[in-house]
């Protein structure tokens, strides 16, 4: 074959064909709202890879609901690559034939229905990714034809205005503009100028005025006045059996009480223990309300965050030395740079999980429910790569080994029973029925046992990173499981020997009183205190509304 | 850091108001004093079930704190705890009375009615309404809405009956909870998803700028001790429950088809001239008014044809000397909400004016005209006005005459040939102290509709009606309700819609007997459980808390 | 809901009764009465189905504390997390009693 004959551009060939079919419907870039539907199926064809932007906060949901329109007898077959499949129509797509294969990171809310179409055979799964992962595929073997994104903000060059849910827009932007991809924008508002350019507009392809704006959820707010003396209890041991004890610097919380309560024990608690300005300034975290009090009393220097926060704009506006805020005076969020930079930065992940068995492997999986991933295992694991070091990376350093490093601390903090009273410690994980169920190729675990560094329950902390064989590991665990079928096999020889050797610390180990845990340590107790902590800056969504 | 009133539990809170290590609690947990009606029913219980009576000092002086548990069953009233204040503030009334001042507080945190237990908390809430008016002509009867649950139901009536009611930012109060709105008159009535439209409408800041609370202190203890040391010694009185011409000239202003937001409602609260209320009594006409069980047992009784009445919904006329008085349905009735009988806004203050008007007529005469109320009345009205004005107020102001005439020695029959349902019950009816009902199948009596009680406590309606067959109080015919003791009499032979002559002859006798029963008769609720039938099966535990608290009482 | 009945040997006598805790979502309250003898347990709880569960906290806590008294518990949903909770601070009210 000779280079004449050779097209190298038949990408560009192909994108700007579909662009010229769609020339009537387009003025400019500009397409008309009430045009959406045939703009897409001009746009796409059958079997295209397609991006639909949506994590678990923000979904481009008129371009969702759009797609879910489209005549399968003219667009069939797409391979869909999403990270959070999150509204109905994500699954209504497959049930109706317009897609056929699905790679994935997170499916919370539609975590059953996934389940049985999987094993209905109506949906074919790639895999299931983390966010990380999936963002790195589109570069290198899911490169897509098509993505649909949304924008709060488009001026008429184009120009993307994505402020403080920027999100995931980028990442998955720029995989298709720069390879001959189409970019499908939709926007909530048409403007002359956008506040900042987030996304330059000669990367964009086609924007379509929404109905209605985007989905957008405030999924890491905690109602301070939902946290349990429990939660309490085990937030005070993790403050002084693991951040105190391995001066921790960088952190990323998940999404949960157990740290929402963590957070409002730093400025009491934490104050006692006279941790202020020692501890954790630097924090890879959603901007959660939880953390009004903590900021204002001066605990934190830095916070970067993976999206925005309902609610939270005008505080963080008002906060740029600890927030991430463009010159415009609004913050600016990146799923992509966070989810880097909480898996290689970080002193420790915090994070919480429905299951752990015996062996200390978690996963949020549970019987007919595939979840999925999210971003937790980046941060919920060691980077082996990793190659700087900090104190607390330093302080899990194996003792004996000469060519040894540290380890970033990943700690999962659970009740030994659920509120459901199921137990969370368990010989098997039902994620091993799922992964036969789904046909997946592994079990779907979220974070993995080698991992795993510390596990903490009311019952006490097992400090794992020191066990030096399974059965010492298994042993640990079972000592702060609690009445559960796994706890059950702890021996009272046992827990004296791991707590004589520090393995295992109980709440007086570590100098805490189970009765002192109360919500009146609480740095916040309820919504309307946080407003006060944010000088009214902090505004909650109504669902949070408890006062007047 | 502020020391939270708010996040205690009602035990605490009780401890935390009084002067250390004063306080002494009454039929406190350990006293075996559980509710009967819930285990019955699978349903937890707990060992103060969910009230909690303190007495001991504020600033030196003498208290007495009845604080409901609204983290237990929504701090709903039942037949124990309900009984629970009700002898604890009778004992204070006597000790009042004796020269020997203490003051009663009550801490609300309540749905009002607890459901499991329907009509006994619907007789304990009246019961606790009759002591609260009694109270108030020697202490104030200070009321705290610290917030969580709020004061709601029957219980909001109760909240409109207190001298001086203290909350903070995070309380509500209402008759209706907005889910029983929604349940009850739809969605677009009112949205009970819309929390900010609840917390606008329901909240204490809406609520203090339009007369429903008093004040609203810091969500701290040593906030609320102050004011309501401050209240005592003040001797405050809203007369919250004495506002019928201020009601009934806002009201006469009112458009009910047209918005009315909270602002508004703010604007016209303030700018209310009240005007004197006089109803005339009602006369005979050609035409008929709407047809209901009421109307035709008032105008048999009466012997007034085709009643009218300058309020179409009320009814009121003297017959052989005695004053009869109905709220009757109005299919054209300017307020949608009241068209089927329901007690509304105006129906309340205008009932309270008429018995108020009575009672001021024969405040100086010996002997006191009979009232007899005829009984119909399916719900109160549920409705988004009703709630942003406050038709607790108007059940309360209804609720307070028709006490204060008992207590002034008016001898106070309530006839029920129709139903006799929630808050509407609550004002017109329960504060007789003599009941008489018609053996009439066709006839309702309960706490809230099968609907509704069934949304709020999470059953499905075929649970419900399971639990009503095993629980008399949660039953809704009035042969169940016979059972608690609460009838003086249950009329048989006689159907509801069938007031022919002799039937109304049986009643009218049966309303002589009752009254001759009333001379030189206490002028309380008293009869309710001290009959032999409350006193062998119906009201046992009431008569055992009683017992017990008047033992205990003493210090 | 189901009534449990547990009994428990027990060698240390309290002095006083002892009432804490509330029946909301998710908690309880706990009454010890003292006693002489064994120690019996009346349960009332919301949650079926828990007996070996109740048994193997309660087990627990006997080893920890064997306090002769009669015991009272009205549960409402709690977890053993908050059982046990309860039941430690049930023992520290005990020691301010005494």
């Amino acid at each position: 074959m000779s280079d004449t004959e050779r097209n190298w551009h038949s990408h560009r060939d192909a994108k700007a064909a579909r662009l010229a079919n769609a020339a009537s419907l387009l003025d400019g870039k500009f397409a008309k709202t009430k045009d959406a539907k045939a703009v897409l199926e001009t746009l796409l064809s059958s079997g295209d890879k397609v991006v639909l932007e949506g994590d678990n906060q923000k979904q481009a949901s008129f371009l969702s609901q759009t797609l879910a329109s489209v005549d399968p007898a003219k667009i069939h077959d797409l391979h869909m690559i999403m990270s959070s499949v999150s509204r109905p129509e994500h699954l209504d797509i497959f049930e109706d034939g317009i897609a056929s294969k699905l790679d994935f990171s997170f499916a919370g809310p539609q975590s059953t229905r996934i389940s049985q179409m999987i094993a209905d055979g109506t949906l074919k799964i790639g895999d299931i990714h983390t966010y990380l992962e999936l963002y790195a595929r589109l570069y290198i073997d899911l490169i897509p034809n098509v993505v649909l994104v949304a924008a709060d903000k488009v001026d008429h060059e184009g120009n993307l205005y994505t402020g403080a849910n920027t999100e995931e827009t980028p990442v998955i932007v720029e995989s298709a503009a720069f390879h001959d991809g189409i970019v499908i924008v939709q926007a909530n508002e048409i403007v002359d100028k956008v506040p900042r350019v987030d996304i330059p507009g000669d990367w964009v392809d086609v924007v379509i005025p929404a109905d209605e704006p985007y989905q957008l959820e405030p999924l890491f707010t905690r109602d301070p006045q939902n946290i349990t003396e429990l939660q309490i209890l085990m937030g005070m041991m993790a403050i002084r059996g693991i951040y105190e004890r391995h001066n921790v610097q960088s952190v990323n919380h998940g999404v949960g009480f157990n740290t929402a309560a963590i957070e409002l024990l730093l400025p009491t608690y934490g104050d006692q223990l006279g941790l202020k300005g020692k501890i954790v300034p630097n924090w890879e975290v959603n901007p959660t309300p939880t953390l009004i009090p903590a900021i204002e009393s001066g605990w934190i220097k830095s916070i970067h965050s993976f999206g925005g926060e309902v609610g939270m704009e005008q505080y963080i506006a008002a906060r740029p030395d600890i927030f991430f805020v463009g010159p415009d005076g609004t913050m600016r969020s990146n799923r992509a740079f966070g989810q880097m930079a909480g898996q290689y930065a970080l002193d420790m992940f915090v994070g919480s999980t429905l299951q752990i068995d015996q062996y200390g492997n978690s996963s949020t999986v549970t019987k007919g429910r595939l979840s999925g991933f999210g971003g937790a295992p980046n941060m919920g694991s060691n980077p082996t790569g990793r190659r700087h070091s900090t104190p607390a990376w330093q302080s899990l350093k194996p003792k004996d080994d000469p060519l040894g490093r540290g380890q970033k601390l990943v700690v999962q903090m659970v009740e030994t029973f659920g509120s459901n009273k199921r137990p969370v410690f368990v010989d098997h994980l039902d994620a091993e029925e799922v992964q036969k169920e789904a046909k997946l190729a592994n079990v779907p675990i979220m974070i993995y046992s080698e991992d795993t560094t510390h596990i903490v329950t009311e019952e006490g902390i097992a400090y794992l990173y020191k066990t030096d064989s399974m059965a010492e590991r298994q042993a640990a665990i079972e000592a702060i499981a609690g009445v559960t079928p796994v706890g059950m096999r702890s021996t009272e020889k046992e827990l004296a020997d791991l707590r004589r050797r520090g393995i295992v610390a109980l709440p007086e180990d570590l100098g805490v009183r189970r009765t002192d845990a109360k919500r009146s340590l609480l740095a916040a107790q309820n919504m309307e205190d946080l407003v006060t902590w944010s000088h009214g800056l902090y505004n909650p969504p109504a669902k949070f509304r408890s006062w007047s | 850091m502020r020391n939270s009133f708010v996040e205690l539990h009602a035990r605490q809170r009780a401890e935390a108001l009084l002067d250390a290590g004063t306080g002494r609690e009454l039929i406190g947990p350990l006293d075996n004093m559980i509710s009967p009606q819930l285990e019955p029913q699978g349903i937890v219980p707990e060992s103060d079930d969910g009230v909690v009576i303190m007495k001991g000092q504020i600033n030196g002086k003498n208290v007495v704190i009845a604080a409901i548990e609204g983290a237990f069953q929504g701090g709903g009233i039942g037949e124990v705890s309900g009984a629970k204040i009700v002898s604890a503030f009778e004992q204070a009334l006597a000790d009042n009375k004796a020269g020997k001042t203490i003051y009663p507080i009550i801490i609300l945190d309540t749905g009002g009615v607890r459901l499991q237990e329907a009509n006994y908390g619907l007789l304990s809430i009246s019961e606790i309404h009759n002591i609260v008016i009694a109270l108030k002509k020697y202490v104030p009867v200070i009321g705290l809405v610290p917030g969580r649950v709020g004061s709601f139901g029957g219980m909001s009536i109760t909240s409109a009956l207190l001298s001086y009611l203290i909350g903070t930012d995070r309380a509500r109060i209402g008759l209706n909870g907005p889910e029983v709105i929604e349940q009850e008159a739809g969605v677009r009535e009112f949205d009970s998803s819309d929390k900010n439209l609840i917390w606008n409408t329901l909240g204490t800041k809406q609520r203090l700028a339009t007369g429903i609370v008093d004040e609203i202190v810091d969500d701290d203890v040593v906030a609320f001790k102050q004011a309501i040391a401050a209240a005592i010694t003040a001797h405050k009185d809203s007369h919250r429950d004495q506002k019928s011409d201020f009601y009934l000239t806002l009201l006469d202003q009112l458009d009910p088809t047209a918005p009315l937001d909270t602002v508004g409602y703010r604007k016209m609260f303030a700018a209310v001239q009240p005007e004197t209320h006089h109803l005339a009594p009602a006369q005979a006409s050609q035409t008929p008014g709407t047809p209901s069980r009421g109307r035709l047992w008032f105008e048999k009784l009466t012997g007034i044809q085709n009643a009218q009445s300058d309020v179409s919904t009320v009814l009121h006329a003297k017959k052989d000397g005695r004053e009869y008085i109905a709220i009757v349905a109005d299919e054209h009735n300017r307020f949608p909400r009241v068209r089927h009988g329901e007690v509304g806004l105006v129906e309340g203050f205008t009932v309270a004016s008429v018995v108020n008007d009575l009672v001021a007529a024969d405040k100086d005469k010996a002997v006191k005209t009979p009232i007899i109320m005829v009984v119909d009345v399916p719900s109160q009205a549920y409705g988004y006005k009703e709630e942003l004005i406050g038709i607790h107020l108007s059940l309360a102001a209804s609720a307070a005459a028709y006490a204060r005439a008992r207590q002034a020695g008016h001898p106070v029959v309530a006839f029920i040939p129709g139903d006799a349902v929630s808050g509407g019950f609550l004002a017109h009816g329960l504060q007789s102290n003599r009941l008489i009902a018609l053996d009439d199948l066709g006839i309702t009596i309960q706490a809230m509709s099968k609907a509704s009680a069934a949304r709020i406590t999470q059953r499905t309606i075929a649970e419900l009606e399971e639990a009503t067959k095993h629980v008399p109080a949660m039953a809704y015919d009035i042969e169940n309700y016979r059972k608690l003791g609460a009838l003086y009499k249950l009329i048989e032979g006689v159907h509801s819609k069938d007031a022919n002559d002799q039937a109304v002859a049986t009643v009218q006798g049966v309303i002589q007997h009752a009254l001759d029963s009333l001379e030189d008769a206490p002028t309380d609720l008293s009869f309710r459980y001290t009959n032999p039938i409350a006193v062998k099966s119906g009201r046992v535990a009431t008569n055992k808390v009683r017992q017990m608290m008047a033992e205990q009482w003493p210090d | 809901m189901e009534k449990l009945h547990f009994t428990f040997k027990a060698t240390q006598p309290i002095t006083h009764p002892v009432h804490i805790g509330v029946v909301a979502s998710g908690d309880l309250e706990v009454i010890m009465r003292p006693t002489t003898g064994d120690s019996e347990l009346d349960i009332v709880t919301g949650s079926d189905g828990f007996h070996d569960v109740w048994q193997h906290v309660l087990e627990r806590f006997f080893d920890r504390y064997p306090i002769q008294a009669k015991f009272e518990i009205n549960d409402f949903g709690a977890t053993p997390g908050v059982v046990n909770l309860r039941l430690t601070q049930a023992m520290e009210a005990l020691k301010d009693a005494q």
